[in-house]
């Protein structure tokens, strides 16, 4: 049995920088997609029984980055042509930034966890895949908890809205902490469905899932994922039980 | 007794500095021979590194070339397996954002983009890896897992990255990680495990294998070339740009590699090393070597491939499995290329110089990536029994 224990979602680093200076200190360096997705993370894991075996699914953002990646990648393009690429010296964060793992990496070196990793990649969907692996982790009794968390921007632009996200699951059976109920996973099943409008963004489709559950009365629940967040190659439907 | 299907390796394909075909990469290294070189265009750029493990089969100018590597690896893999994407998972690690001057302009193409559209005639489960260097690794072994477990029948994993680009080359620099230009011989700019060595050189790269499960291959007839019996996940949990000192996060992995394998570090034949030739990397990589062989550790032979063909971020993981693969199936375990005075606390079993015949049937084959993420896989000759099975059932 999978259960849902807690889940938390970010969207504003004003109020991160006000209420957890500590998790500020620690995220400040880094783009908008990686602290939002540590911020969630570092509010989820809170419920964890132990947050230094939590196995750690995290998904990179599917938007290239940030708007000072895309910058870097301009000015050294530009620099390319005209031979003067000598003289250029990046800041490592952004290159750490760009090898896509970074919010994972973070993660565990703040919270001393050296348990199973996965890393997924920002293309569109990952995020159901991700819970996949998540209960195939928990069913298989390698783990006893499973972090999964994202974080992404609307757009690769300044300025540009952000948000994320991270969902702590685990094979004790305890309320989830937003609903007072309990949320047992069940299943993800994947059906032939192929989309065309899909917006490839790390975090949205796991938000989307949360506000369903928040919203059941109770029951058996099936969410079929709206077709934007899928991979536009399946459909998805989550099927959970809420008691 | 357990209910784990047995999972084996069917069909490969290898993109590297050393060739356009996984026969170029294995004979590359028996020759003890360095594919890396002076990169013409990046000498022209003012960069400070100029040289790198070149892709020679697509042209570097073609802006798609981060798809087109890794396509042309997949259909090899697919070739030599006689299967069909179709009936396939796709787990594979697509590296790097794309950063690029193009005939139109800058081209700015996130990673996710190209795996969306090399995952499109795969039936799934599709999973893009990033766990940095380890990610080709990785996608190997929870290909494995998945099939191991009845979540596939069968699936191409694998990795493919294209980094000898400005960006990158200015960006791995400023982590002090790649060897910048000195007036040396540009072959031998990575040398791994040496007493020289001072970073490793970036390279272009892919590499695709067919798993699937030992009695679909014996229903099919297929050739097999080796058996994944085992993998490990962990994490430093230390630094962001530096493996631990004592090597425990790529200690961690191997030990549960093993675990998993339920196979004692006596039964290791061989080790394909990450063997970055980064100063500390090298030196976590020995001592956690030495620990987990404890007393064997001079008598287990050690090899690493990025001495001769780069290092290739999300593709360096199975490439190396590529080489585990034919260490496997030859018994022979290659030399490192450019290794030639072992650096201090360096000290293994290292194939030097010359190939060498142990009849090596047990490999490991670990990857231990920036950040911090580990991973580690076995594999295992499939006796000539059943290997023959599988061949005359087809």
């Amino acid at each position: 049995m999978v259960y849902l224990v807690a889940s938390a979602t970010r969207n504003d680093l004003q109020s991160v920088r006000e209420s957890s200076p500590e998790i500020w200190r620690q995220v400040r360096r880094y783009n908008l997609p990686v602290q939002l997705a540590l911020a969630a993370a570092d509010e989820a894991i809170r419920a964890s029984h132990d947050p230094s075996s939590v196995a750690l699914i995290s998904l990179a953002p599917c938007q290239p980055g940030s708007a000072d990646l895309y910058r870097w990648g301009n000015v050294v393009t530009a620099g390319m042509s005209t031979g003067t690429l000598g003289n250029l010296r990046m800041n490592p964060t952004q290159t750490l930034h760009a090898v896509d793992n970074l919010a994972l990496s973070a993660f565990a070196i703040s919270h001393g966890n050296r348990s199973y990793c996965l890393g997924l990649g920002g293309a569109a969907g990952q995020a159901w895949s991700g819970l996949e692996a998540v209960q195939e982790r928990l069913d298989s009794g390698l783990e006893e908890e499973a972090l999964l968390m994202a974080g992404d921007q609307d757009a690769a632009e300044e300025g540009a809205p952000g948000l994320g996200v991270a969902l702590l699951f685990s094979i004790r059976a305890k309320p989830y902490s937003p609903s007072g109920r309990m949320v047992r996973l069940i299943s993800i099943k994947r059906t032939r469905e192929r989309a065309s409008d899909v917006v490839p963004h790390a975090a949205n489709g796991l938000a989307g899932l949360l506000s369903a559950i928040v919203e059941h009365r109770g029951g058996e629940m099936s969410y079929v994922v709206p077709p934007q967040h899928t991979d536009g190659l399946s459909g998805v439907t989550v099927s959970l039980e809420v008691l | 007794m357990s209910n784990k299907r047995r999972v084996v390796i069917t069909g490969m394909g290898a993109l590297s500095a050393l060739g356009a075909t996984r026969h170029e990469l294995w004979n590359g290294l028996l020759a003890n021979r360095s594919g890396v070189r002076r990169v013409p265009r990046l000498v022209n750029s003012g960069i400070t590194v100029t040289t790198g493990g070149e892709v020679e089969a697509v042209s570097a100018e073609n802006v798609d070339r981060d798809r087109e590597i890794a396509n042309r690896t997949i259909e090899d893999a697919l070739a030599e397996s006689n299967r069909d994407a179709a009936e396939c998972g796709f787990i594979w690690s697509t590296g790097l954002d794309t950063f690029q001057l193009g005939p139109n302009g800058f081209v700015h193409r996130s990673a996710g983009q190209c795996f969306s559209n090399l995952s499109s005639r795969f039936t799934g489960p599709r999973r893009m890896i990033a766990a940095a260097c380890a990610s080709g690794t990785q996608a190997v072994g929870e290909a494995f897992r998945l099939i191991q477990n009845g979540h596939a029948d069968a699936c191409v994993a694998g990795g493919s990255s294209v980094m000898l680009t400005p960006f990158y080359l200015i960006g791995f620099a400023g982590l002090q990680a790649v060897a910048v230009d000195n007036g040396d011989d540009p072959a031998m700019a990575c040398r791994p495990f040496d007493k020289r060595r001072k970073g490793f050189a970036l390279a272009d790269g892919a590499g695709a294998m067919v798993l699937e499960t030992l009695d679909g291959a014996r229903k099919r007839g297929a050739k097999v070339f080796a058996e994944v019996i085992g993998f490990g996940m962990s994490q430093d949990a230390f630094d962001l740009n530096r493996p631990c000192d004592d090597g425990a996060g790529a200690e961690l992995c191997m030990r549960r590699a093993f675990l998993d394998a339920d196979l004692a570090s006596e039964q290791i034949d061989a080790v394909n090393a990450h063997a970055t030739a980064t100063y500390s990397g090298d030196l976590a990589e020995a001592i956690a070597l030495r620990k987990v062989f404890v007393e064997r550790w001079h008598t287990v032979p050690v090899s690493g491939a990025k001495g001769a063909i780069g290092h290739a971020m999300a593709a360096a993981g199975v490439l190396e499995a590529i080489v585990a693969a034919q260490t496997c199936a030859t018994g022979i375990v290659p030399p490192t290329v450019n290794l030639n005075q072992v650096g201090e606390g360096c000290e293994l079993d290292h194939v030097i110089g010359e190939p060498r015949d142990v009849n090596a049937a047990t490999v490991l084959s670990v990857s231990f990536g920036m950040g911090g993420q580990n991973a580690a896989i076995i594999l295992k000759r499939v006796s000539h029994k059943e290997a023959q099975e599988a061949q005359m059932q087809r």
